[in-house]
């Protein structure tokens, strides 16, 4: 059941055409490996998709839903994980969780709950009275994903959340994004780092110059393939569904 | 999965218990603003008093108390100003946005806190007047709508400007020259009536003039005038508040700097 799809994407900056006909489709519980090289226009897609970024062209859909149409009710099916460090330098780890896990509508128990389970999945429990000021790059990429992860949601938008972190949150962040697949939620996971969408078992979606370029699974469209794209800046177009770039 | 749209009271309580923990962990610009005006006003009463005494007993002190609150209330909009600023600057505006919390709802939440403190630097102000220069307060409803109508056209001010200026820099020049200027034109500084014939004719452009007529007519008893001057007020208040909202809903304009 394809669970997200943007069809034909385009937002403009300027002169410069960031998405150019972006197309993904992603089904339930699956993990989607988006690569590309930088400027590709992964951030905007993931900005799009967030509800941040308004495209002047294409449609989004969340579980059926028309996200530019209802943005609200398709945020609230979406968790995001943004590319770069966003959290309040005076608040701590476990303010940062009740807040998120609030605003994603948990309340009482089962805000309690999820904070916990989160903070213990993420290696947070120690840390959770600590001021996000004070934590390490590390501490600070797991609490913020584990922002991102505090709701069971259908959609998570992760942009290269492990930029930066040492092994040991790598892995739990995997286990995590992993464990929410298995559970049904379908995953857009932007990296630049190949051999974390293998330990994913993830399909791959390749952009370039805005769209995606190949996209299929790994036993179409091998990691050694992807990175050869990625360093030749890739072959001819293609319609991003489902099907292995020429 | 159990989806269900949050309800707007949890989430608004949640992110105004946010916003006044992190006020309340930082608390020096809060404090500067709350002390600043109790010193000047001591400092200067006996200048007003001596001033304004052929006006009344209690010209110098209505006109030392009412200038120093609203000097030091304008000035205060740093700290409504820099609470929008720093979202922006550390990038969390936008996470907030990526959760299903409208823009209105975040704002909202922001000005609670932030019209909280305007309120409580007026009172203490107004306070320290009563109890140290026998300042009398006729009816005090009337100054509470003098008050009220204030704190909002500042917290409409103060979001504006956070929302639409690009940078600290620009904030700091914002808040500092139209602080004292707008203070100045309003007669807070000096009596209106004492200002030069063309600021005088300008006055009325700057929301100064407003708070020092309905907080000067609350503590003479005029009601029509106060109301009228909070009127003024408030229309500020709801055009600034407009123009936040919209601003901030099409995502905040990024500074080279942020």
């Amino acid at each position: 059941m394809i669970a997200f799809e943007a069809c034909g994407l385009v937002k403009t900056y300027g002169t410069k055409r960031a998405l150019d006909g972006f197309t993904l489709r992603v089904a339930a519980g699956e993990i989607a490996g988006l690569a590309g090289r930088n400027g590709a226009g992964k951030t905007t897609f993931v900005e799009v998709v967030a509800g941040l970024v308004r495209p002047e062209a294409g449609r989004v859909r969340v579980r059926g839903v028309d996200a530019l149409a209802r943005p609200r009710t398709a945020r609230a099916m979406i968790g995001v994980c943004p590319q770069e460090t966003a959290l309040y330098p005076a608040a701590t780890v476990a303010e940062h969780l009740r807040l998120f896990g609030a605003l994603a509508g948990l309340r009482g128990t089962a805000l309690r709950r999820a904070v916990d389970d989160i903070a213990e999945r993420m290696d947070l429990t120690d840390i959770a009275g600590q001021p996000a000021g004070l934590l390490s790059g590390g501490q600070r990429k797991r609490t913020q994903a584990a922002t991102a992860l505090i709701a069971e949601r259908p959609l998570l938008l992760l942009d290269e959340p492990t930029v930066g972190a040492d092994p040991a949150t790598r892995a739990q962040l995997l286990a995590v994004v992993a464990d929410r697949a298995a559970a049904g939620a379908a995953i857009v996971y932007t990296t630049h780092y190949l051999p974390e969408l293998a330990e994913l078992n993830a399909t791959v979606a390749v952009a370039q110059a805005g769209r995606v370029v190949a996209r299929g699974t790994q036993a179409e469209l091998s990691l050694e393939r992807v990175n050869a794209l990625l360093v030749a800046g890739g072959p001819g177009r293609e319609d991003g569904d489902g099907a292995v770039a020429a | 999965m159990a989806l269900s749209l949050p309800d707007t009271s949890i989430r608004l309580t949640a992110l105004v218990r946010h916003n006044a923990t992190l006020m309340l962990r930082e608390p020096g610009p809060v404090i500067s603003r709350l002390v600043q005006p109790l010193v000047l006003i001591t400092l200067m009463h006996p200048l007003y008093a001596a001033a304004l005494a052929a006006e009344g007993a209690q010209a110098g002190t209505v006109q030392v108390v009412t200038g120093m609150l609203v000097m030091f209330s304008l000035l205060a909009l740093s700290v409504v100003g820099t609470g929008i600023m720093t979202e922006r600057s550390w990038r969390t505006w936008d996470r907030l946005r990526s959760t299903p919390t409208p823009a209105a709802e975040l704002l909202s939440a922001k000005a609670v806190p932030a019209f909280a403190l305007l309120v409580v630097l007026q009172a203490e102000v107004i306070a320290f007047g009563v109890a140290v220069f026998g300042l009398r307060v006729p009816d005090p409803a009337l100054l509470a709508v003098a008050v009220a109508s204030w704190a909002l056209a500042l917290l409409g001010i103060g979001m504006a400007l956070g929302a639409v200026l690009r940078s600290q820099s620009e904030l700091h020049v914002a808040y500092d020259i139209g602080g004292i200027l707008f203070s100045a034109l309003g007669g807070a500084l000096i009596p209106s009536g004492e200002l030069p014939g063309w600021a005088r004719a300008i006055a009325p452009v700057s929301p100064g003039y407003w708070a020092m007529g309905a907080l000067r007519s609350a503590l003479r008893d005029q009601a029509a005038a106060t109301l009228r001057d909070a009127a003024v007020l408030a229309g500020v208040a709801v055009a600034a508040c407009a123009l936040t909202a919209w601003r901030m809903s099409r995502g905040a304009p990024r500074s080279r700097l942020l």
